[in-house]
């Protein structure tokens, strides 16, 4: 009860702009982040789950690069590694950066997840489509795809959560999305209780919604033949 | 090998390997049996048909595997130490062992609930036929069998944390990004160079060669139980 009557909840209202404007800087480059990795998990998990040569196995040690380092020392290498890259430097702009490196992170998850989904779906499936006279392009585009998809969509949405989660450290590189716009009113006025609790309740809300879509796309969209 | 390096590159090498590698590896070792010992107590007790206790566990599941971990980290080095009855400041090592606690006590307790769930009924039964109680129970008969399931969530669960380490540089601990960080600073005043592509390009390169083999374990671990 303390707590509560503690709260500087005139400062919370003052500042709900504020916290909305980092909220919404945060669901672009999050949204950004998530179409791009959407896009490379089909591409590099079709890859791999067809073992196309080379494509498949560059397309593996970016899986295992990716998700055997630390984000926060990708976006560090993004952002102050590649504008000193020897003979050929890579300035981006800051808003580049913030994407790109949640977008190349949850890629290389989504490339897993989308890979376990395609080769899930039964051999029998793409024989009968290619007994049908469709070329490997249209079995793909209609059986593995949609298919494979519906098995990964749980496994790429937790993905998308957790690029979601990871946007909170382009505060590091001072992108201004929530957690930065938190973290700045903090050093300004030392209301750390307020600021932090409305952004620990912004975070489990939107976390939380996409949770709760998981289990209703699960549902949704489960395969008859594999429904509990 | 020390040798085969330019000059300006051993002295970062020293402070980095000798500060900040061993930072990191302490806030890992700490989290890593903080989270251990307090998730297999809190998913264990989530098997409890208690509802109070189980949606109250529940809650902390979600919240610290639904919060990013740096908000954690900024709740509890910033804001707990203004909470009434609290009113103390951790050190940033502290507030980072306890911000990871947190987020790896949440997985691990999730992970627990369905390892313990996962054995089945008559060993339950058989054991308190037997005559032990619930904690002997679950202490000589569920738990060791549960912990073998375990095993594989829990190597890779060392990988994350000791990945997730270089968070706390944000709250102050000087591990090896903030080493890293640091030098290329000191480079940029001193030398022509800030030789920030070899050094952030150094760390990604050490973290991989310590989380590697922990997810080839933790893969390796998981197919032999199947």
């Amino acid at each position: 009860m303390s707590l509560l009557a503690s709260i500087d909840w005139h400062f919370i209202r003052e500042h709900l702009p504020d916290f909305w404007q980092g909220l919404k800087n945060t669901l672009k480059v999050a949204g950004i982040g998530i179409a791009g990795s959407l896009a490379i998990g089909i591409l590099l998990g079709a890859a791999r789950a067809h073992r196309i040569p080379v494509i498949s196995q560059l397309a593996a040690a970016y899986v295992e690069v990716i998700r055997n380092t630390p984000i926060l020392v990708q976006i560090f290498f993004i952002a102050y590694g590649l504008p000193e890259l020897p003979w050929h430097p890579i300035h981006l702009t800051q808003f580049t950066q913030a994407w790109l490196s949640v977008m190349i992170w949850g890629g290389a998850f989504n490339t897993e997840n989308f890979r376990a989904g395609f080769e899930a779906v039964p051999a029998r499936f793409r024989e009968a489509a290619r007994a049908l006279g469709f070329g490997q392009v249209a079995t793909f585009v209609n059986v593995t795809l949609p298919i494979g998809g519906r098995i990964a969509l749980p496994s790429s949405i937790n993905t998308y959560i957790s690029v979601l989660k990871n946007t909170s450290l382009l505060t590091a590189i001072g992108y201004v999305e929530l957690t930065s716009t938190g973290y700045n009113l903090e050093s300004e006025t030392f209301k750390a209780t307020e600021i932090f609790i409305v952004l620990g309740i912004a975070y489990l809300a939107v976390v939380w919604t996409l949770s709760a879509l998981i289990r209703l796309v699960e549902a949704r969209l489960a395969l008859p033949e594999r429904g509990r | 090998m020390i040798g085969v390096l330019p000059d300006w590159a051993g002295p970062v090498a020293h402070y980095m390997i000798h500060d900040g590698l061993k930072e990191t590896l302490r806030i890992a070792a700490f989290a890593v049996v903080g989270s251990t010992a307090v998730g297999i107590l809190l998913g264990t007790l989530m098997t409890i048909r208690f509802w109070p206790s189980r949606a109250l566990i529940r809650l902390y599941v979600e919240v610290f595997r639904g919060l990013p971990i740096i908000v954690t980290l900024f709740l509890v080095y910033y804001a707990l130490p203004g909470a009434p009855l609290i009113h103390h400041r951790f050190a940033a090592f502290t507030g980072a062992a306890i911000g990871l606690t947190l987020w790896g006590s949440a997985q691990v307790a999730e992970a627990t609930r369905g390892a313990v769930q996962s054995i089945p009924r008559e060993q339950h039964e058989a054991a308190a036929a037997l005559g032990f109680g619930w904690i002997g129970r679950h202490r000589s008969v569920i738990l060791p069998q549960a912990l073998r399931r375990l095993l594989p969530p829990l190597v890779s669960l060392l990988a994350n944390v000791i990945q997730n380490t270089t968070i706390a540089s944000l709250i102050g601990v000087t591990e090896l990004l903030a080493t890293g960080q640091r030098s290329v600073e000191r480079l940029q005043f001193t030398s022509p160079e800030s030789h920030a592509f070899a050094i952030y390009g150094a760390i990604m390169a050490g973290f991989f060669l310590i989380s590697f083999p922990l997810t080839r374990l933790a893969i390796f671990l998981e197919r032999r139980m199947v």
